[in-house]
């Protein structure tokens, strides 16, 4: 069943060209250089330290790592994370 | 930024939370609609982050689901600054007394000047000033406007021509223009005198110019009474001598000069009702003081309404400064006064009478206190809607000269 539905939201962005981020329930994440990193959409949070900043999402993790983190705003599914950013890693279940 | 300013004004605090994963706390606090911002990480079991001073309640509310231990390290933005201010009671107290003191010092006058007219005049004016109430440390809500303090300056000060009053913050200039009695240059210019008016001559003193009139003549405007040329024959008399019989030959032209009264005749028509309205002022008055920002009014002083039956109410009001600030707030002095209404009726004969005395003090006052008014005579009356409708014959005895400048060119 959730195959099923998975298999329509891409068949949906595909065929009518709608943002990919509503429809699949994915995280949108906006890095201005390596300072700022902007992420929505997210599910929680996991872990959060000065040097790694891990979020919960749809379909896995997101690990951030890098150093002097700050989170600059918390909103429900927002985060905006201040620090010196070296590595996005996606992470499967 | 101006997301942070507000945030600013209403307030926030800085939260340390301890406890295993403390970083899941502001998750949750976030979840449930708290906004938090600069969350930093301390230490594994310590972090520390910013919430609204309007949120707290909430928090506090998700911290009792959890084991965190939550204290308050840091109060920013204005409430608890204002709240730190207050609490220094004497710094509140001497900025309360010094913005009253500046308040205070701004609503009095601190200097009048005057200017223009010489020291003894200036003391006159300044001895008036003073009766009215304008002195150095006098309140500057309580005087008259401006142009009220001129007219009864002028009045009061017979030597002011004019005197110019004016209002510069806490300063009082006042210009005045000193009257200088000028003696009316001997008028050196040929003339004759003419008539005015149309009358009947009854007076006659000719001091220069050749008499054209006798006393009992009827004259038009425009006759001309005495003229200014002087016949060489007729100036001479027998006695003269030769030499200057001759000199007269040619006509002189001379500034006539003469004092002519005639018998003048008006009519007047004048209307008086039989029946009218008036409103007296029985002399008891209340005064009230409010204080006025647009259309609000604060009473101050005189509470109650006086039981008079009938109010008149005459109210002004002056403008609170604060600085060289003219204020929004008005101090407004009403005064109350009891009045009657009355209502007369009166006969015809006492209309008519009325009404004569009314056509002369309006006549009178037309021309002059020099006219003399001789008789006055109903020539027409009549009733109509309630009034009576007058004609009046007056004659009167006036000065009817009028100046008219000889041309010596044809």
């Amino acid at each position: 069943m959730a195959k099923w539905q998975q298999r329509l939201r891409t068949l949906l962005t595909e065929q009518f060209s709608l943002p990919s981020d509503i429809i699949l329930e994915m995280p949108r994440i906006t890095v201005i250089g390596n300072i700022h990193l902007y992420i929505e959409n997210h599910q929680g949070l996991a872990v959060y330290s000065e040097n790694e900043l891990k979020l919960k999402t749809n379909n896995g993790y997101v690990q951030i790592r890098g150093t002097s983190f700050v989170l600059k705003m918390m909103l429900p599914k927002e985060i905006l994370l201040e620090g010196t950013i070296s590595e996005v890693k996606f992470l499967g279940n | 930024m101006k997301h942070l300013n507000s945030k600013t004004v209403t307030g926030y605090v800085t939260i340390q939370v301890k406890g295993t994963a403390p970083e899941m706390f502001f998750q949750k606090c976030a979840n449930a609609g708290i906004s938090v911002w600069d969350v930093k990480k301390r230490a594994t079991d310590l972090c520390e982050g910013n919430i609204k001073l309007s949120d707290i309640k909430q928090m506090k509310h998700i911290r009792r689901k959890t084991i965190y231990k939550i204290t308050f390290t840091g109060k920013n933005g204005y409430p608890f600054f204002i709240r730190r201010f207050l609490k220094k009671k004497p710094l509140v107290l001497g900025l309360f007394f010094s913005v009253l003191l500046f308040f205070f010092l701004s609503n009095i006058i601190w200097e009048v000047k005057i200017s223009g007219v010489p020291k003894d005049i200036e003391e006159k004016i300044d001895k008036q000033l003073v009766s009215y109430g304008i002195h150095p440390g006098a309140w500057l809500f309580s005087l008259d406007p401006p142009t009220t303090i001129q007219q009864k300056l002028m009045k009061d000060v017979p030597e002011l021509l004019w005197a110019g009053v004016d209002q510069k913050g806490t300063t009082f200039y006042l210009e005045g223009v000193e009257k200088i009695v000028v003696e009316e240059a001997d008028p050196k210019q040929p003339r004759n005198l003419v008539a005015a008016k149309k009358g009947v001559i009854m007076n006659l003193y000719v001091s220069k110019g050749t008499t054209h009139v006798q006393v009992n003549d009827y004259v038009e405007p425009g006759d001309i009474l005495v003229s200014g040329i002087l016949e060489g024959e007729e100036q001479l008399d027998e006695e003269e001598s030769e030499t200057e019989e001759r000199e007269q030959q040619d006509s002189e032209f001379v500034a006539a000069e003469a004092e002519i009264t005639a018998n003048t005749w008006y009519e007047v028509s004048v209307t008086v009702p039989l029946e009218f309205n008036y409103e007296e002022i029985t002399g008891n008055q209340k005064k009230k003081y409010y204080l006025k920002t647009g259309d609000f009014q604060l009473p101050i002083w005189g509470f109650g309404e006086p039981d008079y039956s009938e109010i008149h109410r005459e109210s002004h009001g002056n403008n609170l400064r604060f600085f060289k600030w003219e204020l929004p707030i008005e101090i407004v002095e009403t005064i109350l006064s009891e009045k009657t209404y009355n209502k007369v009726s009166r006969t015809k004969e006492e209309a008519i009478q009325a009404g004569i005395d009314q056509a002369i003090i309006q006549l009178q006052n037309e021309l002059g206190a020099d006219a003399k008014i001789l008789s006055e005579k109903v020539l027409h009356e009549s009733i109509e809607h309630g009034k009576v409708n007058l004609t009046l014959f007056v004659s009167v005895e006036e000065n009817i000269v009028r100046v008219e400048p000889l041309n010596q060119g044809d």
